[in-house]
């Protein structure tokens, strides 16, 4: 059901259109004419090894970097005039979560650049909350917390701003794998309730295969496209499955 | 748990109330071989407490001393604060003014209490100007220290969500040099508390530094004891009923509530 909700952005304008993207950091070529598109409401996967430029990319997706080259477009509009940038949110590898706030001002941070009333803010943060089932620990500090519940308080920050983008830089590489697959589930439950555009990053191939409708393979040194393979396998994908663990064998491949 | 609490709390206290007694025993035993302007008794040193609490220029004294004690560490703050999350968040700027930071440090009060004379004289400017110029270095260096600790991270959080720097200034940075200004604060004004009497006894005509030179030149040792435990006493409650709250509060999320 996922899968066919998600597969609806061909007929529509792309959430996300890189042309020609290149970065440079002075001498080293760290990305070179990266090309793609990413529809309305897809999930698009940035495998590859350390070194491919995958989260230089991100951050130039979710504008904490400039390219040196190319035009980046989000929802059909120029990246420099985009109005909606505060709906593309930015999941972090580490959880970042501010030791000083609550949980719920945790969340609430989000909101804080919009102009939105403070109440108004925080209704928003306990619904958040409420999404990722954390509404009890509302008034917890970060501390209290374990890996896994910080990893759904961070989640919950970036889907307060109601994301039409939400980008991720390796964000459960951290937890155990059990907990990780726990993060999938509710993830891709997230993603079907609010239908978001999801671009995340991973070296895992297995994480790849099992959330992504798409996935581009990198190459390392300086970071460019290999490959870009579909994923048409019907959801949820069971890593166990014959024909997801086919699918991740056939990909390891490509790496 | 609460038992066991005010168990320990009983025991604090009876600690606390043993030391006292032992402390005054002593006292009075010494009073009574030594002359009374060296070391005066515990009923006289009362009688001059009482005294002054009933005198007619005591609020006026401690006032003026408090005022100028409160202005010389806002200024403090106010100038320390800024200029340490300028060092704090510029290398350059900071390698820069380094040296001037540990001449300050090692200026005495009392170098600082000569110079206000000569420049502002009697009067209340001198006393502000030796409490600035000894904690306003204190407060700008911890706070410049806490603005070194300013995680990227977070920053980068705050970017992503396109906040403007006044914000990540004031959500970000704010909050991380928190514990760092107020452990400045804590130290500056304690110092500048003490060096405010030394200003007063030399470039001051009210104030409780003054009376206690007066004191001094007329040997009135129990006014200068009375005043002392006066002082003593005032800074004990500052701390237990304003700064310590106050430092509960804010940064209990450092330590777990359960």
């Amino acid at each position: 059901m996922t899968a066919q909700a998600t597969f609806t952005f061909n007929a529509s304008t792309p959430a996300l259109s890189l042309q020609g993207i290149s970065k440079h950091f002075g001498e080293l070529e760290v990305l070179r004419d990266i090309s793609v598109q990413v529809g309305q409401g897809e999930i698009l996967a940035l495998l590859g090894t350390s070194g491919c430029g995958k989260s230089t990319l991100l951050n130039i997706l979710s504008g904490l970097l400039e390219a040196d080259q190319g035009t980046l477009q989000l929802e059909g509009l120029e990246a420099a005039q985009f109005e909606g940038w505060r709906r593309v949110a930015y999941m972090f590898q580490e959880d970042r979560l501010l030791p000083w706030r609550s949980v719920r001002n945790n969340v609430a941070f989000g909101l804080e650049g919009s102009g939105l009333s403070k109440s108004e803010r925080l209704a928003r943060a306990d619904a958040a909350l409420k999404l990722v089932e954390l509404d009890t620990f509302a008034k917890a500090w970060p501390h209290q917390l374990s890996g896994g519940m910080r990893n759904r308080v961070a989640l919950a920050r970036s889907l307060v701003v109601e994301p039409s983008v939400l980008l991720m830089d390796e964000p459960f590489s951290k937890l155990d794998p059990q907990t990780r697959t726990q993060m999938h589930h509710e993830l891709l439950r997230l993603q079907a309730l609010k239908g978001m555009t999801i671009v995340f990053v991973t070296h895992d191939v297995e994480e790849a295969v099992v959330l992504a409708d798409r996935v581009v393979v990198l190459e390392p040194r300086p970071g460019r496209i290999r490959d870009i393979v579909s994923i048409d396998l019907n959801r949820p994908r069971v890593p166990t499955a014959a024909d997801v663990s086919e699918q991740v064998r056939q990909l390891r491949l490509k790496v | 748990m609460s038992s066991m609490l005010s168990n320990r709390f009983v025991i604090l206290f009876a600690q606390r109330l043993l030391l006292v007694a032992v402390f005054a025993i002593a006292w009075w035993y010494a009073a009574g071989r030594l002359p009374s302007f060296v070391l005066p008794g515990p009923e006289k040193v009362f009688a001059a407490l009482n005294n002054l609490w009933h005198s007619a220029t005591f609020v006026h004294d401690l006032g003026a001393t408090m005022g100028r004690v409160f202005s010389g560490f806002a200024l403090a703050a106010l100038v320390g604060t800024p200029l340490g999350l300028a060092l704090g968040s510029s290398r350059m700027l900071a390698q820069f003014f380094e040296p001037i930071l540990a001449v300050f440090n090692t200026v005495s009060s009392a170098i600082w209490a000569i110079f206000a004379i000569i420049w502002f004289g009697i009067s209340d400017a001198t006393t502000v100007f030796v409490v600035f110029m000894t904690s306003m270095p204190l407060i700008l260096t911890n706070v410049w220290q806490g603005a070194q600790t300013v995680e990227r991270q977070y920053i980068d959080l705050a970017r992503s969500f396109r906040m403007s720097r006044g914000q990540i200034l004031l959500k970000i940075y704010l909050p991380t040099i928190l514990p760092y200004f107020f452990s400045g604060a804590r130290l500056a004004f304690g110092f500048g508390w003490r060096v405010s009497l030394v200003a007063e006894t030399l470039g001051a005509s009210d104030g409780i530094g003054y009376r206690l030179r007066q004191a001094a030149d007329l040997v009135q040792s129990d006014q200068v004891f009375a005043w002392t435990i006066l002082l003593v006493t005032l800074m004990l409650l500052l701390e237990a009923g304003v700064l310590k709250p106050l430092e509960r509060r804010l940064f209990r999320w450092k330590t777990s509530n359960q």
